[in-house]
């Protein structure tokens, strides 16, 4: 029921589909799936057999790539899943604030300031050290299914 | 050790309450950190000797006195150097007394610690004490054994026996902190001097109160003694003997080679044999005390009724265990005289043991009964170690003496009853049943394995064929009956996963047994099968055939293993038993194991029909086919032919006529028209399975690997594939069809390598190129349209592209790893082709680890292959990409840290860097390796290209990469290291030309890897700074710079000295020697890294001892350790050269300056 609604969703969205049809015994460990409306990072795939002489089903094991909670499915492997479109982009940093949110300049020129840093404590402290040093620094946004979140953070060397 | 004064009396009193208080405390759990200090401290003082002995003697508190023994024991060990000799043999005399005198005390373990104490004390000591001093204890306990001074202390004795073997037995033994060979020594003495002595004491002891026992009709306590006497025998024939047998190897028998070791029979592990050697031949044998224990054990069941007894008891158990020891009996122990004396042996053994198993039918129903299985399950273990220990021929005549019949026969006839009694109870709980079919099978297996390929095969004499043929009947009714009982408990497919591999050890026991009777076997495996086809037939679309279908299954996979062998690796021959059963069968399609194959291969082609596949043939049944299939066409299929004329020139005709069946088999299926047409069916077997089973990886998995992979193994099953229409059709679907790309895409990798490499099997290389090409075409052109999309950037990350990508890349690296030399320049060229789609998919991909590591993985294994092969310009051309392929790389991971909020994603990324890097590392020790081999026609120095600094350079990119969290995954580590060691032992000119941060860098990982824990690490870093250290000694010797600055230390930019780096290692090496603790595999590397760092720094070193001796400050070390220091340069003629002998002077040097 929930995965054909949601075909309907991706299929209504304009422009790129957020979601791609899979055949399940194509995905791979250290792939992408949607489970519960959730994009995942799958970390453990295993078959078994419904039945002794039935057909194959595979047992994903995902991590929600955003939230980090750990999601599981079963799926005949023959069947479609959905696989989410997860893109990033690489962005400059051009300044934190107090709260947190940070300012990137896009490639149009524009900036884009709808972004906050993770909160971990130490993390941010490093990031904010890093920046004050005037290190220049690109931060990977992780966008998939209409949400986004800073992946990952790039040191290239100091400002000149 | 005078008497304690009145002070001290207060003060041993106080250690006692002390002591009892924490034991107390432990036990009731009150502050138990406090009271394990308490404990601790007591085992760690020096001489707590009086106090120990104080605390045995008066203490109420029984963990008390156990506490001290422990104590004892602690502080003897430590200090036994220091003790002097007269305190040595007091403490042993004192545990000895001690247990003697408390023989009736109730605390068992008390006793029993205190005399193993006094056994580890008596160990230690072994190679000090003199023959009087041992023969002294020893008096003492033999008189104890005797029995002069009562029951209990008897007792005591064999028990203070029992503890010493077990103490200089290896495998049981406690460490002491010696080396291995101070244990050697002991073994060695107790086994030739006393081990004997100790058998007899044992033995006379139990004689002595066997008559009391057998005469009571009540427990009596003359038991325990009998059963300790017993358990020390068992003991003593569990010991390894060495030192007894090995003299007489030479003078092997015929009937003693039969004795197998176990490393042939593949399950003989569980049944050791006991070799004593003919020294032992008096009392183990010639004494007739064998009579004396079967004459107990059968008095002792009579009792079984009386108090006190029953058949699990520990008497009954010890006696039972002995005498089972007693059937593996074997070696130089008999006479040479044919084997009468061993045959002799065994019929006593087996006679006194046949009530055990023997009738069958009503030990198995007592036992259903509610009897213990106990005995019977010893039964059956005692016929597997006779079977262990003769051939089927004499173990078969054995029980003919005093049964009608064999005892093969009774073999049989037991597992049937134990086969019958598995198939009533059906449960999934392990029963009695389950353990004695697993031993019985065992001993079919110790009968049937073929111990020795030179030597004569293991027939069954007739009666044991149809012993064999019943059984073997039996176990197929037994096998299908338990599938279709387990088809009403549905789907518990874990329980069945788990037990997949159990089942295949026991599918080969029961091969066995059905080639032992293959006349029978053959044919009802193929009436089996055509019952249940005709079934099939019949009951298409009418009623739902699982379980027939699991009786297919089942069938199958018995009839895989009785027909054909595993092979692995190698080519499998024709089980012995169907080439010279069928020796009379010349016509070939009369040949039962023709007509059985025929039979499967036409059933297993009905699967290509789209309407029976639905119907009948299930993943799972598939499954079973394709393996049928592939452990089948190993051995039959295109057979090469190469049957060597008879070396054995006896038996002529015989032979002849073998060689002719054999050649009818194998030719039936050999190259001609009928093995072309199971060839193409088995092709397009494979075909529907790839196509027509959408998302079973299993099945698929078992085709690609299994099936496919094994065909392109023979070479001339190749010659055959291309010339097949449904090969090309699977080359040609593989290429255009989207069907395969939906394969899991290691399966897909497979099918390219397998593909490529059936190429190779055309006639002309011209050919296998063209072939390739056409096969490995599409990957070229699908990656080029791709990346040169001018929107690649933005559909790059949809799904689906993605998908295409990987599978692109998975086949590219199933095509390069085939490489082959013959097609090893259509394989070039692949990559060459692919180089710039490559680095621009690299560029895109960048956040997508997968991706990445498909790409890297196929660069190393293209790389791999080719780069031996490559002339100067092409290398040139690869390297100048693998550079590039790096600092791509390098550019997008340096400084790099992934924010994930979630842990496990966090170290999945850790992982998925971890296997990147490594593939990196790969990549340049197979760069590296292009010095080692080579096989162009040119060297590559006329391009210019230098392959060590290549390497370096490759080095320097990625070192900056590998973090030490990324070093703590154990094969990254050991990649690195032997890289980094490799290219310092190979090119230490290169090292000296690198600037001073590179060179810093390495130095830094060299110095990380010298304190790293696994020795291995630690050796190949000992090996790179030995190589370094010398070629700078061996440069500057003849005048040229050697390091230069490196070694001799610079000014840093704040005007600080600092010091050369070989000067830093001779530090922290001499550092590593002295003072840390380090396995003594590395001496010898460290040796040879040592001299050479101390020539090049003289001055250093002499310093370095110097500072060292005045550290020191208790005078007799100060000279132990001056005269250590002086003899590891001076003695043994040591030179300033750095030759092997040298190397191996300063070597033996070290060791010694070890002992220190």
């Amino acid at each position: 029921m929930s995965d054909e609604e949601h075909h309907f969703e991706s299929k209504g969205d304009a422009g790129a589909s957020k979601t791609y049809p899979q055949q399940a015994g194509t995905i791979r460990k250290n792939g992408y799936i949607v489970i519960k409306n959730r994009p995942c990072k799958v970390v453990e795939v295993s078959t078994s057999k419904t039945g002794k002489h039935g057909h194959a089903k595979c047992h994903f094991v995902g991590i929600d790539i955003f939230n980090g909670k750990k999601l599981e499915d079963i799926v005949p492997s023959s069947h479609n899943c959905d696989v989410p479109h997860v893109s990033r982009t690489d962005y400059q940093l051009i300044d934190i604030s107090e709260d947190g949110f940070v300012s990137l300049l896009m490639d149009n020129g524009d900036t884009k300031d709808d972004l906050r840093l993770p909160t971990d404590d130490n993390l941010l402290g490093q990031i904010k050290d890093a920046f004050g040093e005037g290190k220049d620094l690109v931060l990977s946004v992780m966008s998939a299914m209409g949400e986004e979140q800073i992946c990952a953070l790039k040191d290239i060397g100091p400002k000149n | 050790m005078q008497g304690p004064g009145s002070n001290g009396l207060a003060q041993l009193q106080a250690t006692m309450h002390a002591v009892e208080l924490a034991c107390t405390s432990i036990q009731m759990h009150i502050n138990p950190a406090a009271a394990e200090a308490t404990l601790l401290s007591l085992r760690s003082t020096p001489q707590p000797y009086q106090a120990c002995q104080f605390i045995l003697e008066n203490s109420q508190v029984p963990i008390a006195r156990f506490q001290a023994a422990a104590a004892i024991r602690d502080a003897a060990i430590r200090e036994w150097g220091f003790l002097i000799a007269d305190d040595k043999r007091s403490l042993i005399s004192f545990c000895l007394c001690f247990v003697m005198q408390h023989a009736s005390s109730p605390e068992g373990y008390v006793l029993a610690k205190v005399s193993s104490v006094a056994a580890q004390l008596m160990k230690r000591g072994w190679l000090d004490f003199t023959a009087v001093e041992k023969e002294a204890f020893f008096n003492q306990v033999n008189q104890a054994i005797l029995g002069i001074h009562g029951i209990d202390v008897q007792f005591i004795g064999v028990n203070f026996l029992e503890s010493l073997v077990s103490e200089f037995s290896p495998s049981t033994s406690s460490a002491m902190g010696l080396p291995r060979e101070f244990h050697e020594q002991c073994w060695r003495s107790l086994e030739i001097d006393f081990l004997k002595t100790f058998y007899t004491w044992a033995r006379n002891a139990a004689i002595s109160v066997t008559n009391r026992i057998i005469e009571s009709n009540s427990e009596v306590p003359e038991v325990k003694v009998c059963n300790a006497a017993l358990r020390l025998m068992l003991q003593i024939l569990n010991w390894d003997f060495r030192y007894n047998s090995n003299s007489t190897k030479s003078s092997i028998n015929v009937f003693s080679a039969v004795a197998r070791h176990d490393t042939d029979s593949p399950r003989g592990s569980e049944c050791t044999l006991v070799q004593p050697g003919p020294a032992w031949r008096d009392v183990l044998i010639s004494s007739g005390h064998i009579g004396w224990l079967l004459s107990l054990y059968a008095a002792l069941r009579q009792k079984f009724s009386c108090e006190g007894y029953w058949i699990d008891c520990p008497i009954a158990v010890s006696a039972r265990k002995l005498i089972l020891q007693f059937c593996s009996l074997t070696g130089t122990i008999f006479l040479s005289d044919n084997g009468k004396m061993h045959e002799h042996h065994l019929l006593q053994l087996l006679s006194g043991m046949i009530d055990w198993i023997d009738p069958p039918d009503t030990v198995s129903k007592s036992i259903e009964c509610g009897k213990s299985e106990s005995e019977m399950l010893d039964g059956c273990r005692a016929l597997l170690a006779i079977a262990n220990v003769t051939t089927p021929f004499v173990f078969d005549q054995l029980l003919k003496s005093i049964r009608p019949f064999g005892a093969l026969t009774l073999l049989s006839t037991l597992m049937c009853e134990v086969i019958k009694a598995l198939m009533m109870s059906n449960t999934e709980e392990e029963t009695w049943s389950w353990v004695a079919r697993d031993i019985l099978l065992d001993t079919w297996t110790a009968l049937l394995v073929p111990f020795d390929s030179s030597g004569g095969k293991s027939m069954l004499p007739p009666e044991g064929v149809n012993a064999a043929g019943n059984l073997f009947a039996l176990i197929v009714e037994s096998e299908l009956k338990a599938v279709s009982s387990a088809l009403t408990d549905d789907d518990d497919d874990d329980y069945l996963h788990t037990s997949i591999s159990a089942m295949d050890e026991r599918l080969s026991s029961y091969a066995l047994i059905a080639r032992g009777a293959i006349h029978v076997a053959i044919p009802l495996l193929t009436r089996l099968f055509s019952e249940r086809f005709v079934r099939l037939d019949q009951g298409r679309g009418v009623i739902y055939p699982t379980e027939i279908l699991e009786e297919v299954y089942s069938l199958l996979l018995i009839a895989g293993h009785v027909v054909a062998d595993e092979g692995e690796g190698e080519t499998p021959l024709v089980p012995y038993a169907i080439q010279t059963y069928f020796a009379d069968n010349i016509e070939a399609d009369k040949h039962p194991v023709i007509v059985l194959s025929s039979s499967i291969i036409r059933f297993a082609e009905k699967s290509l029909d789209a309407e029976l596949r639905a119907l009948v043939f299930s993943p799972r049944l598939m499954e079973a086919v394709v393996w049928f299939l592939a452990r089948w066409s190993h051995t039959y299929l295109m057979h090469p032919e190469e049957i060597k004329e008879g070396n054995s020139a006896h038996d002529q005709d015989h032979q002849l006529r073998l060689l002719q069946t054999r050649k009818g088999l194998l030719n039936f299926f050999g190259e001609g028209i009928q093995g072309r047409l199971v060839l193409d069916i088995i092709v397009r077997i494979s075909i529907t399975t790839l196509m027509s089973y959408p998302g079973e990886k299993n099945l698929q998995a078992l085709t690609c690997y299994r099936l496919l992979h094994a065909l392109v193994q023979h070479k001339h099953i190749c010659v055959h594939l291309f010339s097949l229409d449904s090969w090309r059709n699977l080359a040609h679907a593989f290429a255009n069809e989207k069907s395969l790309l939906l394969l899991n895409t290691a399966h897909q990798r497979s099918l390219a390598q397998t593909l490529v490499h059936s190429a190779s099997g055309l006639m002309n290389s011209d050919a296998s190129n063209l072939c390739i090409r056409d096969l490995v075409g599409h990957m070229v052109t699908c990656l080029g349209e791709l990346s040169g999309k001018d929107d690649f950037k933005i559909v790059a990350q949809q799904p689906d592209i993605i998908l295409m990508v990987s599978c692109m890349l998975e086949r590219l690296r199933g095509a390069a790893s085939a490489s082959e030399p013959r097609t090893q320049k259509a394989i070039y060229e692949l990559g060459l082709s692919v180089m710039n789609p490559v680095l621009v998919l690299l560029e895109v991909y960048k956040h997508e680890s997968a991706v990445v590591y498909l790409l890297l993985k196929f660069v190393v294994a293209w790389v791999n292959g080719q780069i031996a092969f490559l002339e100067a310009g092409e290398t040139a051309v690869v390297v100048d990409f693998c550079m590039r392929l790096l600092q791509l790389y390098s550019s997008h991971n340096i400084g790099k840290i992934s924010l994930s909020l979630s842990s496990s994603l966090l170290s999945e990324a850790k992982t998925e860097k971890y296997k990147d890097l490594r593939a990196l590392l790969q990549l340049l020790s197979s760069l590296c390796s292009k010095d080692l081999i080579d096989f162009s026609s040119d060297s590559i120095e006329t391009q210019g290209t230098d392959i060590s600094q290549v390497v370096y350079f490759g080095l320097h990119i990625v070192t900056p990469l590998i973090s030490l969290d990324l070093l703590k995954y154990p094969k990254l580590c050991h990649d690195f290291f032997s890289l980094l060691s490799h290219l310092l032992e190979v090119y230490p000119d290169t090292v000296a030309q690198l600037n001073s941060e590179a060179f810093a860098h390495i130095l830094g990982t060299l110095d990380f890897g010298l304190h790293h824990q696994d020795t291995e690490v630690v050796d190949m870093c000992l090996r790179a700074l030995k190589a370094l250290a010398s070629y700078h000694y061996n440069e500057t010797g003849s005048g040229r710079t050697g390091l230069g600055l490196h070694a001799s230390g610079i000014m840093d930019p704040g005007g600080n000295f600092q010091e050369g780096i070989l000067s830093r290692f001779l530090h922290s090496l001499l550092q590593l020697l002295l003072f840390e603790d380090y396995s003594p595999d590395l001496v010898s590397s460290a040796a040879d890294a040592l001299l050479p760092l101390i020539l090049c720094e003289q001055g250093l070193y002499q310093r370095l001892g110097k500072e060292l001796l005045e550290r020191q400050t208790n005078p007799t070390l100060k000279s132990r350790l001056a005269n250590a220091l002086e003899s590891l340069t001076s003695t043994n003629q040591l030179s300033s050269t750095l030759d092997r002998i040298n190397y191996q002077r300063f070597r033996k040097n070290l060791i010694w300056y070890r002992r220190f």
